[in-house]
C-alpha cells in the first residue's frame, strides 16, 4: 500500500484517542449521531499518529461545524460554507500540516456547495467530512439540501417539493480520487474510514450519516443505522471501479451504503505538490527585494 | 520654455493611440522626466474609441492633470465619447486628422482653442510606410517637433517595437517618425511651446509602472506568502502580478473560484500563520464582508485592497471613483473597525501596501487598502522606492512561558494578544468567527462580549497618533482649508500650491489612514480654519460625512462631491479658493 506517503511523520509517537480529546464539552443533544463522529475522528488521528499540534482542524458554521473545539488540534470554527477554501489556504500556507475540514449537508451543499466542486478537482491533500443528517438542526428543524423529496419540516410543512442532493454521486462526478460513506452505528468501520480518507495522499470525501436526535426521522437514528446499513465490502464492491461506484452512490436515500465507494488506484499528484516544485524551480529567478520593479534603461 | 505639459488623445481601437502614449512615457522615463499615463477606453474588449492622457514634467507629477495643452484627434466622434476626461481650454493646442473633413474654424468644440492645425495623418502615413497604422509615428513625431518631446527615446522606442519585424516594417515607422518631425519643423507654432530638459544633471534611473504592479511589489517585498483572489477589474493585474512573481519567493497564489473563496483562503494562511493578502474591486468586495468580518473576530492579519470602480452594482467597471469608502468603512455586522490606507499616487501604493501589512501583523487586523482605477492603471514614472526606509513588523508570537498555559485572546493592556499557529506545539486553540472567551471557548455572555469587543476596538486606537500617515501642507494659521484623499489628493495638492504661489493662505491635508477617524489630527487642522472644502470623487462626499461622524468642524465645512469618470481639474479647484477667500470678509 502507498498509504503511508502522505503522512510523513518523522517521529512516529503512540498517541491514543483521550490525546486528542479537549475539555470543551459538546454542546450537542444526547443521542446525536456526531457523539460517534467525534469519538472515530479521535480514534483515526490515534493511529494516524500525527501529534495535536500538527493538525488543523477546520469547520464551517452548523451543530456539526462545533466539532474542531472538542479536539486538542487547532481548530477553526469560521462561517457558513466556507470551511473549505478556508482549508485550502492552510494547507497551501503549511503544506507539511494534516488538515480536516467538517461540516454539516447544508453547510458543504447549500451553502458551501460552490466550493465543493473546486476543491475537487484543485486536489490538495485534505480530508473533507460532512455529518449529513438531512436537516437543519441549529435553526431547529428546516429543510436541508439532501432532505428527501416530501420530507415534511418546519419549512416545508406540506413536505418538500424538491430532489435532494446526493453527496456521494456529486463528489464521484467532480472527480474526488477517495469517497466514503460510514455511519456512528459503526463506531470501528467509521474510524477506519475516516483514518483511511486522511491517508489517501489528495482530497478523501466522507459522507457519515450522523443522525439528528431531534428533528431527524425515526429510520435515520442510530439504532435504525444498524438494521439498515450494507458494509461495501460484504457486498464485495471493488473500490476501484468508479462508474460501479456510482451506481452504488446513486442508491443515496433508499440504501444505506457503508464503506468506501472509491478509492483511485492511482492517484494524482496534488496541488500542494505543485507549489512545492514551483517554488524550487523558480527561486533562482528572485530579485533583490530593494529593486523588485526593474529601472527603465 | 514649459515644465509641465498635458496630451490628450483619441482614437478608434486600431488607431494605436495609447501604444503612442505609451511609446511617449517609455521615451520621457528614459530621459528623467516625470510622467503620468492614464487610459481610458469604452468597455469593449477589442475595438471601439480609445484614449489616453499623458502629462510629462520636469519635477513630479501628482495627478494627471485638468484642461488639457495638447490634444490629438484620430476622429471627432471617438474625441467628444471621452468628454470631461479630455477637456479642451482656449490655450489648448488642437491636432486632428484632416480627413475628418472639418475646417479648422468649425471643429466641434464647446471652446475655441487658440491653435487647431488639421493635418493630413493617413495621407503622411501611407507616403512613408505604405500603410495606415503608422498613423501613430506620425503623431509621435508631430509631438517630438511642435514640444520637444524625448526625440531619441522615442527612436529607440520604434527600433525596440519594430525591430523583429523586419527591416522595411522598420524602415517604414522610422520614416513615419521623421516626416512628422520634419512636418512640425517646416510648421512652427505661432509660439514656443517646448518642454524644458528635465532637471540639470540628474538623469536618474527610474520606474515605470502603474498602481497594481506597484501593490503586488510592496505586498513581496512586505513577506506576503500567499494571495487568494478572483479576476475582476480594475484589480486583476494584482493577482497576475503575484501569480508570476511570488513562487520566486516561496509563496503562492490562488485563483479561487469565486471572491469569497478567495478572501477566505486569504485568511486561512494568514490562521496558518503568513502574510496573507486578496485583492479586488467594489463587487468584490461586498462579497467578501462576511469573511472580513470573521479576520476581525478572529483576530487575523490581513490585507485586502479594493481597487475601486464607478458603482454601485457593476457601476463603470473602468472608471475610477472614490465611493467605497462608507463600504470599506462600515460594511461589517456587528461592531467592527477596519482600518483603511488610502495611496494617493503610484508612487505611494508602495508605502500603503507594506504600512497595511505592518499594522495588519502588528495589530492582528485585516486592514483595507482604498486604491482606485486611476491609480492601479495608470503608468507613472517614479524613483525607485528606497527600501531602507521601512521596518518590517511581524505578528507577536507567544514566548516559551506563555505556550505552557497558552491563552489565544488574553487580555492584555494593548489588546494585542500573542498569536500561535498550526505546526507550533503548545499553541493550539480554537479560532472561531463565534465570540469567545480568552482561551477560544465559544461564550454567550454578554460582559464577555463586551470585554471582547473593548480589546478588538480599542486595541487600534494608537493608529489615531500615527501623524506620518497624514500630509498637511501650507499656512498653518490659514483660514482656509482643503482635505482630499487617495487619488483626488495630488489634485488638491497642486491647486494649494498654485494658490499659495498667488498669494493666497491656504493649506491642505491628506490622510492616509481614511478609518478610523484620527479626531486629534483633524482637529488641530481646523483650529485656524473658517472655511474647509473636502474634495472627493463620489456622489455623496463620503470622508465629509464620515468626518462629521467623530469631529467638530469649521464652521463652513462644504463637500466638494463629483461622481466618478471624469478627472477634477486643479484650475477649478484653485477657483473656489479664490472663492472661499473672497467670501472669508
Amino acid at each position: 500500500m502507498s498509504d503511508e506517503t502522505t503522512c510523513s511523520c518523522p517521529t512516529p509517537e503512540t498517541y491514543t484517542s483521550k490525546d486528542f480529546r479537549s475539555t470543551l464539552k459538546p454542546i450537542w443533544c444526547p443521542g446525536c449521531g456526531d457523539y460517534g463522529v467525534v469519538t472515530a475522528v479521535y480514534r483515526a488521528l490515534a493511529a494516524i499518529g500525527r501529534p495535536p499540534h500538527e493538525i488543523a482542524f477546520i469547520s464551517g458554521i452548523g451543530c456539526s461545524s462545533r466539532i474542531p473545539g472538542y479536539t486538542t488540534a487547532y481548530g477553526f470554527n469560521t462561517v457558513h460554507g466556507r470551511a473549505l477554501p478556508i482549508a485550502q489556504g492552510i494547507k497551501m500556507a503549511s503544506p507539511d500540516l494534516l488538515v480536516l475540514v467538517a461540516g454539516g449537508d447544508g453547510d458543504g451543499f447549500s451553502i458551501g456547495g460552490g466550493h465543493v466542486p473546486h476543491a475537487i478537482r484543485r486536489n490538495l491533500d485534505l480530508t473533507y467530512i460532512v455529518m449529513d443528517n438531512q436537516i437543519y438542526g441549529l435553526t431547529k428543524g428546516q429543510l436541508s439540501p439532501t432532505s428527501p423529496r416530501g420530507a415534511k419540516t418546519s419549512s416545508s410543512v406540506y413536505g418538500s417539493i424538491e430532489e435532494p442532493v446526493n453527496p456521494l454521486l456529486y463528489t464521484l462526478a467532480y472527480g474526488a480520487g477517495f469517497v466514503a460513506q460510514g455511519v456512528p452505528a459503526d463506531l470501528d468501520g467509521l474510524a477506519k474510514l475516516i483514518e483511511e480518507a486522511i491517508r489517501y495522499p489528495g482530497f478523501s470525501f466522507v459522507n457519515i450519516q450522523s443522525p439528528c436526535v431531534t428533528y431527524g426521522e425515526a429510520e435515520t437514528q442510530v439504532k435504525a443505522q444498524r438494521l439498515r446499513m450494507k458494509k461495501l465490502s460484504d457486498l464485495g464492491h471493488d473500490p476501484t471501479h468508479r462508474i460501479r461506484a456510482m451506481e452504488l452512490a446513486s442508491e443515496y436515500g433508499t440504501s444505506l451504503y457503508t464503506g468506501v465507494f472509491y478509492r483511485n488506484p492511482a492517484p494524482a499528484p496534488t496541488y500542494d505538490s505543485y507549489i512545492k516544485t514551483m517554488q524550487q524551480e523558480l527561486a533562482s529567478e528572485a530579485r533583490p527585494l530593494d529593486c523588485l520593479l526593474p529601472l527603465v534603461t | 520654455m514649459l515644465h509641465d505639459l498635458i496630451i490628450g488623445m483619441a482614437g478608434s481601437g486600431g488607431d494605436g493611440i495609447v501604444s503612442a502614449g505609451e511609446s511617449l512615457i517609455s521615451a520621457s522615463a528614459k530621459e528623467g522626466y516625470f510622467a503620468i499615463l492614464t487610459k481610458s477606453f469604452g468597455s469593449q474588449i477589442r475595438g471601439g474609441e480609445s484614449s489616453c492622457r499623458l502629462r510629462v514634467s520636469t519635477t513630479p507629477v501628482l495627478n494627471p492633470g485638468g484642461t488639457l495643452d495638447v490634444a490629438v484627434v484620430l476622429n471627432w466622434e471617438d474625441f467628444l465619447r471621452f468628454g470631461g476626461e479630455l477637456p479642451v481650454g482656449p490655450d489648448t493646442v488642437v491636432i486632428y486628422e484632416s480627413k475628418t473633413n472639418v475646417a479648422p474654424d468649425a471643429v466641434p468644440l464647446k471652446i475655441k482653442p487658440a491653435i487647431v492645425l488639421s493635418v493630413p495623418l493617413e495621407e503622411m502615413a501611407l507616403k512613408a510606410a505604405g500603410t495606415q497604422l503608422a498613423k501613430n509615428n506620425i503623431v509621435l513625431g508631430l509631438l517630438a517637433g511642435w514640444f520637444g518631446l524625448a526625440r531619441q527615446g522615442i527612436l529607440d522606442g520604434i527600433y525596440k517595437k519594430f525591430a523583429k519585424k523586419g527591416d522595411e516594417v522598420l524602415a517604414g515607422n522610422e520614416r513615419s517618425f521623421a516626416l512628422g518631425v520634419e512636418y512640425a519643423e517646416k510648421n512652427p507654432l505661432p509660439q514656443d511651446r517646448h518642454l524644458a530638459p528635465p532637471a540639470a544633471g540628474k538623469v536618474a534611473s527610474k520606474i515605470l509602472t502603474d498602481g497594481n504592479e506597484m501593490c503586488g511589489a510592496a505586498a513581496i517585498f512586505a513577506g506576503c506568502k500567499f494571495f487568494g483572489g478572483y479576476p475582476i477589474t480594475p484589480a486583476t493585474e494584482i493577482m497576475q502580478y503575484l501569480q508570476k512573481e511570488i513562487y520566486k519567493y516561496g509563496g503562492s497564489v490562488l485563483q479561487a473560484e469565486d471572491e469569497i473563496a478567495g478572501v477566505a483562503a486569504a485568511v486561512g494562511a494568514s490562521f496558518a500563520g503568513i502574510k496573507a493578502m486578496t485583492a479586488t474591486s467594489g463587487p468584490g468586495l461586498s462579497l467578501k464582508t462576511e469573511v472580513l468580518g470573521l479576520a476581525s473576530v478572529a483576530e487575523l492579519p490581513l490585507v485586502c485592497i479594493n481597487v475601486q470602480r464607478g458603482g454601485p452594482s457593476t457601476g463603470m467597471p473602468t472608471k475610477r471613483e472614490q465611493a467605497d469608502l462608507f463600504a470599506s468603512a462600515f460594511s461589517a455586522h456587528g461592531d467592527t473597525v477596519r482600518p483603511i490606507l488610502a495611496p494617493i499616487g503610484v508612487f505611494d501604493c508602495f508605502d500603503m501596501v507594506v504600512e497595511a501589512f505592518n499594522i495588519a501583523e502588528h495589530y492582528q487586523t485585516p486592514v483595507i487598502v482604498l486604491s482606485d482605477q486611476e491609480i492601479a492603471q495608470r503608468k507613472e514614472i517614479v524613483d525607485p522606492v528606497d527600501t531602507t526606509r521601512f521596518k518590517l513588523v511581524e505578528r507577536l508570537r507567544p514566548n516559551a512561558q506563555e505556550l505552557e498555559n497558552y491563552t489565544r485572546f488574553k487580555y492584555t493592556d494593548s489588546g494585542v494578544s500573542p498569536i500561535s499557529h498550526p505546526g507550533l506545539k503548545g499553541g493550539a486553540y480554537l479560532a472561531a468567527g463565534i465570540e469567545h472567551n480568552e482561551k477560544g471557548a465559544p461564550t454567550a455572555n454578554g460582559e464577555v462580549h463586551a470585554k471582547m469587543n473593548d480589546k478588538r476596538v480599542n486595541k487600534l486606537a494608537p493608529l489615531k497618533q500615527r501623524r506620518d500617515l497624514f500630509e498637511i501642507e501650507g499656512d498653518v494659521d490659514a483660514a482656509i482649508g482643503l482635505i482630499a484623499w487617495g487619488s483626488v489628493a495630488g489634485i488638491v495638492i497642486e491647486a494649494v500650491r498654485k494658490a499659495r504661489a498667488e498669494g493666497l493662505k491656504v493649506k491642505s491635508l491628506v490622510p492616509k489612514l481614511v478609518y478610523p477617524v484620527a479626531e486629534d489630527i483633524y482637529r488641530e487642522f481646523f483650529a485656524s480654519l473658517q472655511h474647509c472644502l473636502v474634495v472627493e470623487q463620489s456622489h455623496q462626499g463620503q470622508l465629509h460625512k464620515i468626518i462629521r461622524m467623530w469631529v467638530d468642524v469649521p464652521k463652513h465645512f462644504t463637500s466638494l462631491a463629483k461622481s466618478g469618470a471624469n478627472p477634477i481639474a486643479p484650475e477649478d479647484l484653485v477657483a473656489e479658493i479664490r472663492a472661499m477667500a473672497a467670501s472669508k470678509a
